[in-house]
């Protein structure tokens, strides 16, 4: 369903994409893996194009998204949940409307947008916690909230961007078992971003090495950390033995 | 850019800068209403209420209490119904208002006003500020009873009178001011008063030579209305500040040592050129050498001939008692002495005049013994007068006696012949002894004595007593210590301080004409062109120093009310300018420096420029409005001017706009991540975040959560 094809991006003479390709199917989930800096973000980012990217082709059901317009970007965005390393919650607003208002905004009736997110809220274990603003929660609770505000539009593709580097040891745990769960209870094409090797072990139907901007290994789980080819890829397999 | 704009941001973006607009300029022209009515009503409170009161009389502090009861004795006893009110007091001087009745305002008694309140303690003047008047400034005496007499005959005139050298025309009503005042400026207009100056030197029969331009005038262009009114009036002040400038430099050029130069033939002094002279430095004089420090340095001032006359600027002769004659040289600018030139005097001036009086002390000093001892004098001679007066009785006496004597020998009733033989010879040797002294003499001595005017003698005596007791009552001592201070005190300049001074003075009076005497003509009907008048009058006198002036017979001013007023709606522009500008800068900082840092993180660095541009028009278009709108206008600053301020003003908050207002970068993201259009995340995630202010009030209109 996503096609990525020589994707590059620079900044000023920092080549962060260095013509990235991948090809991911409709319901697979493929967590992208690689050192600090190494351009996992501006990756996903330019999948629906939070990040203009340089040069390349990003294709979604035939289309290529960096020749939509202006509207039909729009529309494309509404499909795809994205989940932040920082939640990016609005802080003025209620959980439950955090979770809402975007639904609204897209022109759906106010009930029937409450409705959804309470049940967006109730998958994440956060039903009671709709009064509330961002700034009484937990780190876990307010990335739950993030993940809730993704799930709600019932997106095709969902993006995930290190959702759990910003949060304590503790609380990753909460996050980690409801991304858990929706990777194996919806059909949903998954894109994820993350450090956590076992929960990738765990969930991923493919993993992506990258390193400078370039994808240098990918493979299921076992290949990847079995037998790994890329430095980085030993480097993993170093780290989960020990 | 224009992708931000679109779907609905620029309507609320328009909907803004209308608003922000139409309540800049309510609040700028608000703001400035309020002070400006605030002076109105404390300038009411200044000067009274509109046609209230007719004068404000000056009065000193202190004779406050006095000054109210006098005049409202004077209100209630000679004009009955006049009020009298007290106002504010500035810087000691305490005034009063003072309003006459309909009845009294006229303008005899408006031109009494001097012989009015001339009685009033501690007074310091007055101000007239009858109400509805127009002021005529400056009207020249020589057609003050003319105009008067023009201007009282207008529509709408009820009196015109004289207030000092200006000339108020009172009004029956407000309306006619405008009428008025334009016919006043037309009956002015037939009035001009042509006045030839001639420079400082010149002395100048103002008859004779009135007559003369009359004539040069009339021959030139045929028969006018013209009158020599040749003023005495002083000029302004700053003819006289001009005249005492030449009377300093002339007393500074008298009090200098006098510099006179002998040129050696072939030689040629220019004004202005500097020469050199030993003076009393021990360094002699080489030509081809450097002059030393303290040789005197000479500059020309006059030349005529071989003579001529020059002035210390260098160095002194203080020291120099006598006349000092010395060979002179030229000074190149460098300091080289290049030849001689000739041979130069130098005379030390304040010690002439120091000399001149310390003698006079002198003398003044003996005066004061001398008067003392003359009155011993009187008073001896007095004495001595009364003496000799008492010897003459005596004398008198004597001679009663010895006729009788001789009267009582021829006539045998002394004792004996032996006897009377004896005195006969005796008186006669006597009388014969006193009249051998005198032989030239046609009266005996006895005679001589007696006709002494005694009395007359007496009198002159006590006459010059008198005199004399004068110069005692006149406090020689007194006088002796005020000359010695003077001398003391006689300024301590040296020969170069004075010359610099001198120069000075010259610099600033070469750029001015020097006031001198003046000669004024009356032209009526057509004005002359002072321009064309100057050669033809030149000409004619005979004179190319004479200038030109055309001068108007009076000049309409508004009233001092309309003038305030005039002043506070000059006041107010300026208040609502600054106001503007103010108004801008805060709603910019306060409301778009939301939506400009939105744009520049939006937009991303490569298109800032996109940024700067709109945020310099954006602030340049409120400033403008607002500016306009007020009413707003700050002197010498013109639209074009609040144009490119408005441009900076914004250029500024754009550049700065994360520092007034701080946008959350990731709210904004998820925004876009979630498919919300500009104008979506605008409303809903930014402007909300946003301070309280017009913006964000516009926005709850539009605002779904
Ligand atoms: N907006 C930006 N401007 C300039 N440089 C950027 C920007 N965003 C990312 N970079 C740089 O691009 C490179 C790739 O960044 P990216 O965020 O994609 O890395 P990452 O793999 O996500 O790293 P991390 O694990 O730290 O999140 C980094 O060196 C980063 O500094
Ligand atoms: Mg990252």
């Amino acid at each position: 369903m996503l096609e990525i094809k020589n994707l590059s991006k620079s900044y000023g003479k920092l080549k962060a994409v260095d013509g990235v390709d991948m090809k991911i199917s409709r319901g697979e989930t493929v967590v992208i893996m690689g050192p600090s800096g190494c351009g996992k973000s501006t990756t996903i980012r330019c999948i629906n194009r939070l990040t203009e990217p340089d040069t390349g082709e990003i294709i979604v059901e035939g289309k290529n998204i960096l020749e939509l317009s202006d509207k039909e970007l729009l529309k494309f965005r509404r499909k795809v949940g994205y989940v932040f390393q920082h939640f990016n919650l609005i802080a003025r607003l209620s959980v439950l409307d955090n979770v809402m208002f975007h639904l609204v905004l897209a022109g759906l009736d106010r009930q029937e947008a409450t409705a959804r997110a309470q049940l967006a809220l109730a998958k994440v274990g956060l039903a009671n916690e709709w009064n509330k603003r961002p700034g009484n929660l937990s780190g876990g609770q307010q990335q739950r909230v993030g993940i809730a505000r993704a799930l709600v539009g019932n997106p095709e593709l969902m993006l995930w961007d290190e959702p759990t580097a910003s949060l304590d040891p503790i609380l990753v745990r909460e996050v980690l078992d409801v991304m858990e769960e929706l990777v194996q209870t919806t059909k949903t094409t998954m894109v994820i971003v993350t450090h956590e090797v076992s929960f990738a072990s765990k969930v991923a139907d493919r993993i992506l090495l990258m390193d400078k901007g370039k994808i240098v290994e990918a493979g299921t789980p076992a290949e990847v950390f079995g037998n790994p080819q890329s430095e980085i890829g030993i480097k993993y397999q170093r780290l989960i033995a020990s | 850019m224009l992708g931000f704009f679109r779907d609905g941001f620029f309507k609320d973006f328009t909907v803004l800068m209308l608003v922000t607009v139409i309540i800049g300029a309510i609040f700028s022209s608000g703001v400035a209403w309020a002070v400006d009515s605030y002076f109105g009503d404390t300038i009411d409170g200044m000067i009274g209420e509109y046609g209230e009161f007719d004068i404000i009389l000056h009065i000193r502090e202190e004779a406050r209490e006095a000054a109210e009861r006098e005049l409202k004795r004077i209100a209630a006893e000679q004009y009955p119904g006049a009020k009298v009110d007290q106002t504010i007091t500035i810087a000691g001087q305490a005034n009063f208002f003072f309003g006459f009745p309909e009845e009294f305002r006229t303008r005899e008694v408006m031109e009494s006003l001097p012989a009015i309140f001339n009685g009033i303690p501690g007074i310091n003047g007055y101000t007239v500020i009858i109400e509805p008047s127009i002021l005529i400034r400056g009207v020249h005496s020589s057609v003050r009873t003319e105009l008067t007499e023009r201007i009282e005959a207008i529509t709408g005139v009820r009196f015109a009178f004289k207030d000092g050298v200006n000339m108020l025309v009172v009004l029956e009503d407000m309306q006619y001011s405008r009428d008025v005042t334009e016919q006043v400026n037309q009956i002015l207009d037939e009035y001009q008063i042509l006045e030839l100056r001639f420079p400082i030197g010149f002395e100048v029969d103002t008859q004779l030579t009135g007559e003369e331009v009359i004539d040069i005038i009339e021959n030139e262009f045929g028969p006018k209305l013209l009158k020599n009114v040749t003023s005495l009036e002083h000029g302004d002040d700053l003819d006289a500040f001009l005249t005492a400038l030449v009377e300093m430099r002339n007393f500074l050029l008298s009090y200098a040592s006098k510099v006179r130069i002998q040129a050696d033939p072939n030689i040629h002094l220019i004004v202005g050129e500097r020469l050199v002279v030993q003076g009393l430095s021990d360094a002699k004089i080489v030509v081809g050498e450097e002059s030393a420090q303290d040789h005197l340095v000479i500059e020309v001032l006059a030349v005529e001939g071989q003579n001529a006359e020059g002035i210390i600027i260098e160095g002194s002769i203080a020291a120099a008692q006598d006349t000092i004659k010395q060979d002179i040289y030229r000074l190149r600018s460098d300091g080289l002495i290049t030849e001689r030139v000739g041979s130069v005097e130098l005379e030390n001036e304040r010690y002439k005049l120091e000399y001149t009086i310390n003698e006079s002390l002198k003398l003044l000093h003996e005066l004061d013994e001398l008067a003392h001892e003359a009155h011993l004098a009187v008073d001896n001679a007095e004495a001595i007068l009364d003496v000799f007066q008492e010897a003459l009785i005596q004398l008198d006496l004597l001679q009663i006696q010895m006729r009788k004597l001789n009267e009582g020998i021829t006539q045998g009733n002394a004792q004996s012949v032996g006897e009377q033989l004896i005195i006969s010879l005796l008186l006669n040797g006597l009388f014969k002894n006193l009249a051998a002294a005198n032989e030239e003499q046609t009266e005996t001595p006895i005679e001589t004595l007696e006709n002494l005017d005694i009395e007359a003698m007496r009198s002159s005596l006590v006459n010059i007593a008198d005199q004399i007791a004068n110069v005692q009552e006149i406090d020689v001592q007194a006088i002796i210590y005020q000359i010695e201070h003077l001398r003391d005190s006689l300024p301590q300049m040296e020969d170069e301080d004075i010359g610099k001074s001198i120069r000075l003075i010259n610099t600033y009076l070469a750029g001015q004409v020097i006031p001198g005497e003046r000669v004024q003509i009356l032209v009526e009907g057509e004005p002359l062109d002072e321009k064309v008048m100057e050669p033809i009058i030149r000409e004619g006198l005979d004179n190319p120093y004479v200038n030109t002036y055309s001068v108007s017979a009076g000049m309409v001013n508004p009233d001092a009310r309309s003038e305030i007023l005039r002043l506070l709606q000059e006041i107010r522009a300026t208040i609502a300018g600054i106001m503007a500008v103010i108004f801008t800068i805060g709603i910019l900082i306060l409301d778009h420096a939301t939506i400009f840092s939105t744009l520049k993180w939006v937009l991303g660095n490569r298109r800032k420029i996109f940024t700067w541009i709109f945020g310099a028009i954006v602030g340049s278009v409120i400033l403008t409005l607002v500016y306009i709108l007020s009413g707003a206008e700050i002197p010498y600053v013109s639209i074009p001017v609040v144009i490119i301020l408005g441009l900076m003003i914004g250029f500024i908050v754009v550049v700065m706009a994360e520092k007034f207002s701080p946008v959350d970068r990731n709210e904004i993201m998820a925004g876009q991540a979630l498919g919300l259009s500009n104008v979506q995340i605008m409303r809903e995630i930014v402007i909300p975040a946003s301070r309280p202010g017009l913006m964000n009030l516009l926005n709850r209109w539009k605002q779904q959560f």
